[in-house]
């Protein structure tokens, strides 16, 4: 069943540059400044490497969370973090604050929503003791409803166009025209791989317990802090990017752990390679049904993924 | 092994209050006690898991001076219960992260770590569950697999926390022939409840209550001592020793 999913995946991963309102003509693809080519180099290319790697970042993501919480239900989409991305982004728009530093406020502001959530998630986890570690998930849906009710605030606040800005960043998008936002996501999603795939043995000793991982030789704060650190970095800049879309890192690392049934030291290369596929998947879906307007990313995942969440919340139960 | 005036607490409660003992090369101690009274605690600062006031001297270093690897090279520590988020994880796999303090960073485990970790699961009796995955094994089985990792971490001293209390007496007998194979060319640690056990392998005891340590290099097993120690009543028959039940 886990091996039907990859080939399809990769079957709409490869129709991907085709799907959309426009039709690439094969003819006319290799002719220098034609129009099917400005268009699968301007808008198609860039859009399918950012879904990529924006679904291999929010796949590996989702694996490091569960790994150093060891609860299958932690994802920094669970945990509050996207929504702490989306109350920056919309104190950004209601401020009508346009660049800063030479990026949009927009993005700086969700990327300082992302990264103070993670920040407060640590403070607050440093209360917790070890076998208290689900009170972490229902901290994140307590800070998730937080930053809810502040977005309503905002709503309340807001004009018509701003209101209207603010909800289309919240549903996600990956549509992108060149190649700058690409590059900055695949740096850090490259970071976050790197990192992972260096400490992979580090990190399959912390998924048995800190305490063993310790014992072993792994100097287990320092360590948690980087990787901590590092997957913020990654998400706060992705999401002030793209807007949340949600339970990739959810629905990825569970289906891998199930197909491959190997420690978490041999899953971060599959994980995030599924991740990428399985958006851009998303995203040729979303595509391809799209009547004028598009259907948003994150509508997307998040249809797929609720209806998941709550099969796993259930298996657990098993 | 030497502790000297060892303190240990979690934030302002103190645990364990001017504990001191010394064990001796290749020799054993068992840490007995009533529940709650800091075994574990005790354990856990031996390992260096807590910071402590006082001193904990191992081959001639202070316990805090010395790396987290390096340390592990000197001391493991079996768990009474093998926890693991990873149930997909093999024996053999599990085993190799003993391994993890002679891997050279960012590195794999090499040839002679395989090597080790072959050889440990031989000597134990494993070899034909290597490629089994950890969930399952039956909780007799993951004790020695526990054991096998902590064999091939290949350190000076073992420290087994309540290693019995989750086995029925025939995983028991077979944890208790591997641990006099073990205790041949190591020093262990065993704390337990288990007091035949303990009065089995007749190691020097340290009985710890209400925060304080006291150390007995013989004789605890005696019946006088072992009630002012617990407060009921023990038979011994035979050699072996069993409570007395009203």
């Amino acid at each position: 069943m886990y091996r039907l999913v990859w080939i399809l995946l990769i079957f709409l991963a490869l129709l991907s540059p085709f799907s959309g309102t426009a039709t690439l003509d094969i003819g006319t693809l290799f002719e220098a400044g034609s129009l099917s080519q400005r268009i699968f180099l301007e808008l198609r290319l860039p859009r399918i490497l950012l879904a990529f790697a924006a679904g291999g970042t929010l796949a590996l993501a989702g694996l490091l969370f569960q790994t150093l919480f060891r609860n299958a239900l932690m994802t920094p989409f669970t945990l509050g973090v996207s929504g702490g991305a989306v109350l920056g982004a919309g104190i950004a728009i209601k401020l009508g604050l346009g660049i800063a530093f030479g990026i949009s406020a927009v993005s700086l502001f969700g990327f300082a929503g992302a990264f103070s959530t993670v920040i407060l998630l640590i403070v607050l986890s440093r209360y917790l003791k070890r076998a208290e570690q689900e009170s972490l998930l229902l901290l994140g849906i307590a800070l998730s409803f937080f930053y809810t009710s502040a977005l309503m605030v905002i709503f309340y606040l807001s004009s018509f166009t701003e209101t209207a800005t603010i909800m289309r960043f919240t549903m996600g998008s990956l549509s992108i025209v060149g190649y700058d936002n690409v590059i900055t996501v695949s740096a850090f999603a490259a970071l976050l791989l790197l990192v992972l795939w260096l400490k992979r043995f580090e990190l399959q000793l912390l998924s048995i317990s800190d305490e063993q991982a310790s014992l072993k030789g792994v100097n287990t704060k320092q360590l948690t802090y980087l990787f901590l650190i590092i997957t913020s970095l990654a998400i706060g800049v992705l999401v002030s990017l793209t807007g949340p879309i949600g339970f990739i890192g959810l629905i990825i690392p569970h289906m891998l752990r199930k197909l491959y049934q190997r420690p978490v030291s041999s899953l971060i290369l599959p994980v995030f390679v599924l991740g990428g596929l399985f958006l851009l998947a998303c995203d040729t879906v979303a595509r391809y049904f799209s009547t004028g307007s598009e259907i948003p990313i994150g509508v997307v995942t998040a249809l797929i993924g609720g209806p998941f969440f709550i099969y796993l919340i259930i298996a657990k139960q098993r | 092994m030497r502790v000297t005036d060892l303190n240990v607490g979690y934030g302002d409660t103190s645990i364990l209050e001017t504990v001191s003992f010394a064990i001796e090369q290749k020799c054993h101690l068992s840490v007995l006690g009533p529940n709650g009274s800091g075994k574990s605690t005790l354990a856990k600062a031996l390992c260096g898991l807590l910071p402590y006031k006082g001193s904990i001297m191992i081959d001639g270093q202070e316990l805090h001076d010395i790396s987290p690897k390096e340390r592990a090279k000197l001391i493991s520590y079996i768990p009474a219960k093998m926890e693991s988020f990873e149930q997909f994880t093999t024996v053999e796999d599990f085993v190799l992260l003993g391994r993890y303090p002679y891997k050279a960073s960012f590195k794999d485990y090499g040839t002679e770590d395989r090597t080790i970790v072959q050889e440990t699961l031989t000597e134990l009796g494993l070899e034909t569950l290597s490629g089994s995955r950890l969930h399952e094994l039956s909780s007799g089985q993951q004790q020695l697999v526990l054991i096998a990792q902590a064999l091939a971490q290949q350190s000076k001293i073992l420290i087994f926390d309540e290693p019995t209390s989750n086995l029925d007496p025939k995983n028991t007998s077979l944890f208790v022939q591997e641990l006099k194979k073990v205790r041949q060319n190591r020093m262990t640690i065993l704390i337990s409840h288990d007091i035949p056990l303990a009065a089995h392998l007749n190691d020097p005891v340290l009985f710890i209550r209400e925060k304080k340590a006291e150390f007995h290099a013989k004789g605890f097993f005696e019946n006088d001592s072992l009630k002012s120690a617990y407060g009921v009543t023990f038979h011994k028959e035979n050699g072996m020793i069993g409570i007395s039940y009203v």
